[in-house]
């Protein structure tokens, strides 16, 4: 076992982790800290396949802005045990149910799988995460979506101009 | 590629006319315009007179299906506007007329990419185009409450999904390497597909956001509160047409995957359908708001539409079409009744007949459509489809379970009908100009007319 791969499963034995945290935390500001924790690893992971643009990128995106945004929101709301909604018993089954069942198909898949066995995951190889190489596909083989994704964006700030004035 | 483009651009122009003018009438006959405009270049795309040309690199692919549907999209979306555009600018305090407009086309935009999407990566883009403008339009009366409960209960659990729908398409790009929607080839030793188990989990996560995009049991808990919600011309337009660009996505991703999943994507579809259909028209009995009784309805809809995805043969392509249209029309003509009701419950529409005889009858002609009685469209959309799943085989017990539902949708249907001619009361409405009233007459006149021809639709797809 190299260093790569002990890093790989190190980040992502911190990866599940502070995902399980984010969800079982009573806190949410708590959650939000453990979801920058899980941003880090993905981080983390990102740099191990040699892209180190999109690590440096989800860092400042989701880990700084976003979440700075979700900090706010949650302090602002002051959110504590008192304000949290009590969660119907029949909601609570449903959603073990439906979770569980999801996890069957996917263990009951995995379990199947043939191609999948005696892979591991790549570390240190490819370079398609480089920023020249990320700017080449998105303006020649991706330049359609790329174009197109700022009608999305028009529409959203056309949205978020009219639900945000006053009147 | 032209209805993509040229819808973005009337979007941009809406937004810039309502800078120069904020009197409603023009702004609608500017939106009515464009898509004129939209039709007639959607129309010289599909007979290939003029076309622009990209290079999309496989992401896009036009066929005469998708840009058949787009020209029924954007001819229902032009009655929609011509009927109730003046109600647009009702809505809320009346100063974001032509935002709503442009985001009317931005809708346009994402359901013509939906119509001839190749790729994953456009199902997404196209999915958010055609989401993000409505969680704008049901909470637009933002004085209102229910609007504003609608707008958020929409916008939480449409992103939910959209996260779903991305972890689909990122488990099918760690299989394939592609966003590509063709599936592996058959093995000939086999008789099926070697798929990778990713792309197996990724097409199950794809199929539950899209499910939830078309408002199918069980997945339709937002339906009722945000149909319900929303302000009732907005309504309107996200249970038509969005709803039929929904079931195109559906269909194209589905048509070629299916195989991905083997025997039992007839079984998963068939349950779906069968939730659909019990959910939506038996919740829709105990109705009391004709409102609400429509957005159940409109799940039932849905529990047919699914028949195209059940059978995937080309007579559910020609249904689907067929059925966008009739059920578009129907639902247009019955919300534009409802919007100018002082009170939506089923007793708002007592005696509605002796007191505005055309919109009474109008509203007649529509339900009979939904409910798929013979010489409306609805029978012949709802024919299409059951005839379609009968070709496909194996699934004589959906089909007789589809018809028993179908009877039972009458029952709701016709409480409207009995309320408005057999019942003693003082319907109130808004004031009618005779212009509607024309307009909804073309209307009823339309859907008769494709219920004795549905060819008149029909033909259009071939030639």
């Amino acid at each position: 076992m190299n260093i790569t791969q002990i890093l790989f499963f190190l980040l992502s034995a911190m990866a599940i982790f502070s995902a399980i945290m984010v969800l079982v935390s009573r806190n949410p500001v708590h959650s939000v800290l453990w979801l920058i924790a899980v941003f880090f690893a993905i981080s983390g992971h990102y740099i191990l396949l040699n892209a180190q643009f999109l690590a440096i990128v989800n860092l400042i995106v989701y880990a700084g802005a976003i979440m700075v945004l979700f900090l706010f929101v949650i302090m602002l709301m002051n959110l504590n045990k008192d304000t949290e909604p009590k969660k119907n018993i029949w909601m609570k089954l449903a959603g073990v149910v439906s979770g569980g069942c999801f996890l069957m198909v996917l263990i009951s898949l995995v379990r199947q799988a043939a191609d999948m066995q005696g892979k591991a995951a790549q570390t240190g190889v490819g370079d398609i995460g480089l920023i020249k190489n990320l700017g080449k596909a998105l303006f020649s083989d991706f330049v359609v979506p790329f174009e197109i994704s700022s009608v999305l964006f028009l529409s959203a700030m056309v949205g978020a101009v009219v639900i945000g004035k006053k009147a | 590629m032209n209805a993509i483009i040229f819808s973005a651009l009337m979007g941009v122009v809406m937004m810039f006319s309502g800078i120069l003018t904020q009197n409603k009438s023009v702004l609608k006959y500017i939106a009515a315009t464009g898509l004129l405009l939209l039709i007639a270049a959607n129309l010289l795309n599909a007979e290939a007179v003029f076309s622009i040309k990209v290079n999309t690199h496989g992401l896009i692919s036009f066929d005469r299906f998708g840009l058949y549907f787009n020209t029924i999209a954007f001819t229902a979306t032009l009655v929609y506007v011509l009927l109730s555009g003046s109600d647009i600018g009702k809505v809320g305090s009346g100063l974001y007329t032509a935002d709503f407009f442009a985001l009317i086309f931005f809708v346009l935009c994402g359901l013509s990419i939906l119509s001839s999407f190749n790729g994953l990566l456009m199902l997404f883009l196209g999915i958010e185009i055609l989401s993000i403008p409505l969680y704008i339009l049901t909470g637009a009366d933002k004085r209102n409450l229910k609007s504003n409960e609608a707008s958020l209960k929409y916008f939480l659990m449409g992103s939910f999904t959209t996260g779903i729908l991305l972890m689909g398409i990122a488990l099918i790009y760690g299989a394939t390497g592609s966003f590509a929607i063709q599936a592996p080839p058959i093995v000939p030793s086999t008789g099926m597909v070697r798929a990778s188990f990713l792309e197996v989990a990724g097409l199950i996560l794809l199929f539950v956001s899209m499910a939830f995009k078309a408002s199918a049991a069980p997945f339709h808990f937002w339906t009722p509160d945000v149909y319900d919600g929303a302000p009732s011309v907005f309504t309107s337009f996200m249970a038509t047409i969005v709803k039929a660009a929904v079931f195109i996505a559906f269909i194209r991703l589905f048509q070629g995957q299916a195989v991905v999943l083997g025997p039992s994507w007839k079984i998963l579809v068939s349950f779906v359908i069968l939730a659909t259909l019990l959910i939506g028209n038996v919740t829709a009995v105990f109705q009391q708001s004709v409102k609400r009784m429509l957005a159940y309805s409109s799940i039932a809809q849905a529990g047919f539409m699914l028949f195209a995805l059940f059978s995937g043969n080309d007579l559910g392509k020609e249904g689907i079409l067929l059925y966008t249209a009739a059920y578009s029309l129907a639902t247009i003509g019955i919300f534009a009744v409802l919007i100018k009701m002082n009170d939506y419950t089923l007793e708002g529409f007592n005696g509605l007949a002796a007191r505005q005889p055309v919109l009474a009858f109008v509203t007649t002609v529509c339900l009979m459509s939904l409910a798929g009685i013979p010489l409306t469209a609805g029978f012949f959309a709802k024919y299409y489809m059951l005839a379609s799943a009968v070709k496909a085989g194996g699934a004589l017990w959906l089909v007789v379970i589809a018809i028993v539902f179908a009877a039972i949708s009458v029952y709701y249907y016709f409480r409207v009908i009995q309320a408005m001619y057999f019942r003693e009361g003082e319907a109130g409405t808004a004031p009618i100009s005779s212009g509607f009233k024309i307009m909804l007459i073309i209307v009823a006149a339309l859907i008769i007319l494709t219920g004795i021809w549905p060819s008149l639709v029909l033909s259009g797809f071939y030639f």
